[in-house]
């Protein structure tokens, strides 16, 4: 059973048109940061069993980035939790 | 060794002769079956009638009930774990050794990989240890006392691009430098191996030229599983099967204990082995890892004649497989590119080795697909695993093995337990250390042609 990720431009597509870009995070200054931080920033991640909030690319369809809150028990869209990110 | 075992003991060590190289090792003339005479049948006869009287048959494993302190807590009750409590029991003495496991002992990774064993990785730093792990089967096999059923049937890896060959031909040096047995093969080379191998213009990727690593093959993961289980319970490990860990105490920088659903252990050393389920655990100590956790889904065929004597992949297709003991084509690929907890099976990704596994061989058209599952993958972005200590004094970490760690286990295991016991780290393992992220000298591992990512 695929699921279906929905495109704010194509709407609901199968999965496999997309590819995953990664958990959204708070991208550090610039001007300020330092390479450990960068380091925390490209590899590291918090791996959430729940809601999380994503990046997802339309690869196979309009080609536009957008982010998303899916559950990742369930592998299903959520809508965004109160104070999340 | 009397003379007719000489042959049969060559076979499943790890030099596989070169002579039969380009023979099926399982139908050559080459291997040659031990020969047992009447009068060691009538012995076996007997023995096996005596047996029930002789030998007590116990449980191979016991369920324990949880102490309230331990010297060591190994998360985690798969491959890893189990084999790091074995080889902490075996050669180090430390018994008071506990196994958590959530499920039960092999429910994850250690029981849902396709079983394949190879030691020709990438980069000269990884391919130490999985040259050692694979050295390891047959040793294992006698040390358990338990047949783990390792077949060194050999893997051959295709080309299916002029660069695809290049990268093969680094491959090989870097495999031959390292004393790893791999050699280039050109198509009818690859298809002597395998008949089945459509090596014309027609695949939509034609076959230009294979690696061929003869000491590799399967194990059965399930008795890996298994043995390193009675082995650590016979020294006095505990394996708790359904304990969930709910919180990991840290006092003074250090580990205090952990809290499970069945009660509070005081101990000073953790080990980090649950596999897909390691950034949760992490997560406990205040650490976060560089890890996405993917599913990775396989399949097997229903059982067919022999037709295909090697395990076979191809890093453009995503795909691999070889047939199993029983017959079935086992075949498996890359990782589905979602993060999650979950193990959905998808008809997309059945579509797709159908396609690629009938366009490599096409007489694989007739066969029906039995079975599929899902497990997790825990993928670092390099590919190679987190096997480190932390900020966190007595916390350690056997994780972010991707797909490989079922090959990698009982070694990983060994060292892992050395480093725990005289709290030295062993210079194999010196770099698979988590700093390597920060100061960014990443492995190399992601230049293999057997690189099963979602988006390669």
């Amino acid at each position: 059973l695929s699921f279906l990720i929905p495109c704010p431009h194509c709407g609901p597509r199968n999965i496999y048109e997309f590819r995953f870009g990664g958990e959204v995070k708070s991208r550090p200054d610039e001007k300020t940061t330092d390479p450990e931080q960068w380091a925390e920033y490209v590899y590291f991640s918090r791996n959430v069993a729940g809601p999380q909030k994503e990046w997802w690319f339309h690869t196979k369809g309009c080609g536009c980035w957008f982010t998303l809150w899916r559950d990742t028990t369930t592998n299903l869209p959520v809508e965004a939790p109160e104070g999340g990110l | 060794l009397p003379r007719r075992y000489a042959a049969f003991s060559d076979a499943t060590s790890y030099y596989f002769p070169c002579k039969a190289k380009f023979i099926c090792p399982r139908i050559s003339h080459e291997t040659r079956i031990p020969v047992t005479s009447s009068l060691q049948k009538g012995w076996i006869m007997i023995s096996r009638l005596v047996s029930p009287f002789r030998r007590k048959h116990g449980k191979m494993w016991h369920g324990r009930t949880l102490k309230e302190r331990y010297d060591i807590v190994i998360v985690g009750g798969g491959v890893h774990g189990l084999a790091t409590a074995y080889f902490l029991a075996r050669d180090h003495g430390i018994k008071e050794v506990a196994v958590l496991e959530r499920r039960y002992i092999g429910y994850g990774g250690s029981g849902r990989n396709t079983a394949i064993a190879r030691a020709n990785q990438r980069s000269k730093e990884n391919i130490p240890l999985y040259r050692e792990g694979l050295k390891m089967w047959p040793w294992l096999t006698r040390e358990l006392d338990f047949n783990l059923m390792f077949s060194p049937i050999g893997n051959l890896n295709l080309a299916h691009s002029e660069a695809e060959v290049a990268a093969l031909r680094t491959m090989i040096a870097t495999a031959q430098y390292m004393d790893v047995p791999s050699e280039l093969l050109k198509p009818e080379e690859c298809r002597k191996l395998i008949p089945i191998l459509d090596i014309s213009g027609r695949p939509r990727f034609p076959v230009m030229g294979g690696m061929y690593h003869p000491p590799g093959g399967t194990v059965r993961h399930d008795a890996v599983v298994w043995a390193l289980a009675r082995g650590a319970d016979r020294l006095g490990v505990h394996i708790h099967q359904g304990v969930e860990v709910k919180a990991i105490r840290v006092e003074k920088e250090k580990i205090a204990g952990v809290e499970t659903d069945q009660g509070n252990i005081k101990t000073a050393k953790i080990l980090n082995a649950a596999g897909g389920y390691s950034p949760t655990i992490s997560t406990m100590v205040g650490l976060s890892l560089p890890i996405t956790v993917l599913p990775l889904q396989a399949l097997v065929s229903e059982p067919l004649k022999p037709v295909l004597h090697h395990v076979i992949s191809s890093g453009r297709y995503h795909a691999y497989g070889y047939q199993g003991l029983k017959g079935e084509i086992i075949t498996g690929a890359h990782m589905d590119p979602w993060p999650t907890y979950t193990t959905h099976t998808t008809a997309g990704y059945m579509k797709h080795q159908a396609e690629a596994l009938i366009d490599l061989m096409p007489p694989l058209k007739a066969a029906r697909f039995m079975r599929i599952w899902g497990g997790l993958t825990d993928m670092t972005p390099d590919m190679a695993p987190i096997i480190s200590d932390s900020v966190v004094g007595g916390y350690y970490m056997d994780c972010g093995w991707g797909y490989f760690g079922f090959k990698s286990g009982p070694v990983t295991g060994k060292y892992v337990a050395e480093w725990m016991a005289k709290e030295e780290c062993p210079p194999i393992l010196k770099p698979f250390h988590l700093r390597r992220f920060r100061e960014f000298d990443l492995q190399k591992e992601t230049a293999s042609t057997m690189y099963y990512t979602p988006w390669n």
